[in-house]
């Protein structure tokens, strides 16, 4: 095989080779910004990262008044990169979800997503 | 104990992709330049024993650095996420890519050590030892970037890999040619060999930027999409740094090519044997550096995907304005009393005395440096009795900065000294500096003294400030909240940039012959010291 071949091969192995493996993972937009939570009502949420997160390796955590805080309940989303977040019935006022989160790559991130509970 | 694991986690890529080039570097200056299975090269059995060995020595090291970065990640998340993570962890690509790198290495060790270091003339060998090195280089390509996009996936992979390569070779080959250099000065290596590498060197160094540049230009665009991204994000600040110290190592790769030309058009040897040398272990340092802060660069989250959080230009800049330092600081009552408004997640309200405090520190530290280096650069321009005393000010502001930095911790705070030290990496961070600044002051005094009893003591200031910049350079986190963190880092970056010019500089100012030369690199020196100090002057931390 010449040098050539040998590097085509190798070229093709790096498309073929399945992408689990993603970069440093932010958050690059949630449905809290169009669709606020209503007090009193679980809701389900959309987190989308810029990339892949290891989800059994993160946690997702609801801060509430006095920073007393609450694992949430989370799953994949439709599309790559997505994560569905159950948020139970919550009284009105300012909450936050605190991730930790495990991205593909190797980093673990940690994030802050503050929003209000409305009547 | 997250925040020991979570600084080690920082320094230990740039000390892994520093064993890459060792490993990869030296491969391509078999293959490219010493070429030892050619009969018409007569090298010694030193010069290819010490090559072979600086391999050998990287793919070791790459091995144990790839083997302690598992499980750091093992420890990192048991201390952050509170638990044991597997199996889940063995079921990702991280830890199996990771893993199969780890045992190709060790392989690959093995083999150089076997067959290699006993028959270094062999080209069957080298050949297959490069081969045993490409799955290695691949095995990287899921760990960039690149990799995590949905757009431009393979592109972008196929360019970070073939640009880790080009790095590796610019480094690699930097570290050989310090090899020959030992050689040739033990006596064990042709005298026509040195410049003859160095001109060949050139050569390939030269193919090695311009493929660096070639696949640096399409990832930074794709990363950065406006003048803001480039200029108010983390991932753009540190791309401007690695390309501020590559323009820095391009200035030490044009001096010796200048010495090597010098060498051939007109059968001088002065700059090639004399100071060539020298020049090549300042561009190490540059180099090392530049090695960080691309490992640095791989941790943050690209400039287009934090268009909300990227600091505008004038943002940036305001953080630089020049401004009458805080010489009067809160007092520690009013600076505690806002703490746990602070600190809270909900209801947060941001502390002005903990700004001003920190504001308080990071000026008056600029004027413990600035006074440093204007003492120092004194005695270059008239004699004085103060001047040679200008490490003592470092060694007082290591003491001024114990005390205060971290004002929530021991002495001045309830958490005790161990309990915050080694569970904060911030805190880690500042303990590891205030030891730094105490310890680079003591030990230069005491080299610069006349009764000092080790000559070499002299050479440790370099280091200690190429370890500073390095430390600068690399931790940075997106944390809660990213602009605030980010416009804390540029300064800190810019920091190490200067650190790092300093380190080479003295560096310099210590082994070139020329007095003219030394005064001049220990001006600059100098300067880089007083730019710390400016910046730290005129600091301004975000209110948060």
């Amino acid at each position: 095989m010449s040098n050539l071949a040998r590097l085509s091969w190798l070229l093709l192995l790096l498309n073929v080779i399945p992408g689990a493996i993603w970069a440093h993972a932010v958050v690059t937009d949630n449905t809290l910004k169009i669709d606020p939570v209503q007090a009193g009502q679980a809701k389900k949420i959309t987190l989308t990262f810029n990339s892949q997160v290891e989800l059994a390796l993160s946690h997702f955590d609801l801060v509430k008044k006095g920073d007393l805080r609450e694992r949430l309940d989370i799953a994949p989303g439709p599309k790559q990169g997505q994560v569905i977040v159950n948020l139970p019935p919550l009284l009105t006022g300012e909450h936050a979800i605190q991730l930790k989160v495990f991205a593909a790559d190797g980093h673990l991130t940690e994030d802050l997503i503050r929003f209000f509970v409305v009547d | 104990m997250e925040g020991l694991a979570d600084f080690l986690d920082s320094l230990i890529g740039g000390v892994d992709f520093v064993m890459f080039c060792a490993l990869i570097g030296g491969l391509i200056w078999v293959h490219t330049i010493l070429r030892p299975w050619q009969t018409t090269h007569h090298y010694s059995k030193a010069l290819l024993d010490n090559t072979t060995q600086l391999i050998y020595y990287g793919t070791i090291g790459l091995a144990i650095t790839q083997a302690f970065a598992l499980l750091l990640k093992v420890w990192l998340m048991a201390a952050t996420l509170q638990q044991w993570p597997f199996p889940a962890f063995a079921g990702t690509l991280q830890f199996q890519a990771g893993l199969a790198r780890l045992l190709l290495v060790i392989v690959l060790a093995y083999f150089i050590k076997l067959r290699l270091t006993d028959n270094p003339q062999s080209h069957e060998l080298w050949k297959t030892a490069a081969w045993g090195a490409v799955p290695i280089i691949i095995a990287g390509a899921w760990l960039t970037h690149g990799a995590g996009r949905f757009d431009y996936r393979l592109l972008l992979m196929t360019s970070t890999v073939i640009h880790q390569v080009a790095a590796a070779c610019w480094v690699g080959g930097i570290f050989q040619l310090l090899v020959v250099w030992h050689t040739h000065r033990q006596g064990q290596a042709a005298f026509t060999l040195w410049p003859a590498v160095l001109r060949q060197f050139s050569k390939v160094g030269l193919t090695a930027v311009a493929v660096l540049a070639l696949t640096g230009l399409p990832m930074a665009i794709n990363f950065i999409d406006s003048i803001n991204g480039l200029i108010g994000s983390g991932y753009g600040n540190l791309l401007m740094v690695k390309l501020m110290l590559l323009g820095l190592a391009l200035a030490m790769a044009y001096l010796n090519r200048k010495g090597t030309l010098e060498f051939f058009q007109q059968q001088r040897s002065t700059l090639a044997f004399r100071e060539v040398p020298n020049f090549i272990q300042a561009e190490t340092f540059v180099l090392v550096s530049l090695v960080f802060t691309a490992v640095s660069l791989a941790t943050q989250p690209p400039a287009i995907d934090i268009p909300d959080t990227t600091a505008s230009w004038q943002e940036v800049i305001a953080t630089f304005k020049p401004r009458v330092p805080m010489v009067i600081s809160p007092t520690h009552e009013e600076l505690m009393a806002g703490e746990a408004g602070r600190t809270a997640i909900i209801g947060q309200v941001p502390s002005r005395a903990m700004t001003d405090w920190s504001d308080y520190n990071h000026n008056m530290a600029g004027i413990f440096v600035a006074a440093a280096a204007l003492l120092s650069l004194a005695g270059y321009f008239r004699t004085n009795s103060l001047s040679p005393r200008w490490p003592l000010v470092l060694a007082a502001l290591g003491l001024f900065l114990f005390i205060r930095s971290d004002p929530e911790t021991w002495p001045m705070g309830p958490i005790g000294f161990w309990e915050s030290t080694l569970n904060s990496g911030e805190i880690l961070q500042h303990r590891i500096a205030t030891l730094l600044a105490f310890f680079m002051g003591v030990m230069e005094y005491r080299a610069r003294s006349q009764q000092q009893a080790n000559p070499k003591l002299i050479y440790l200031f370099p280091f200690l400030a190429a370890f500073g910049g390095l430390m600068l350079l690399t931790h940075s986190h997106v944390g809660f909240q990213p602009k605030t963190a980010f416009l804390i880092q540029a300064g800190h970056t810019l920091m190490g940039f200067f650190a790092i010019i300093l380190a080479c500089a003295r560096w310099l100012e210590l082994k070139l012959s020329d007095p003219a030369q030394q005064r001049i690199a220990g001006i600059i020196a100098g300067i880089a010291m007083l730019q710390i100090g400016m910046i730290l002057m005129f600091y301004q931390e975000p209110l948060y």
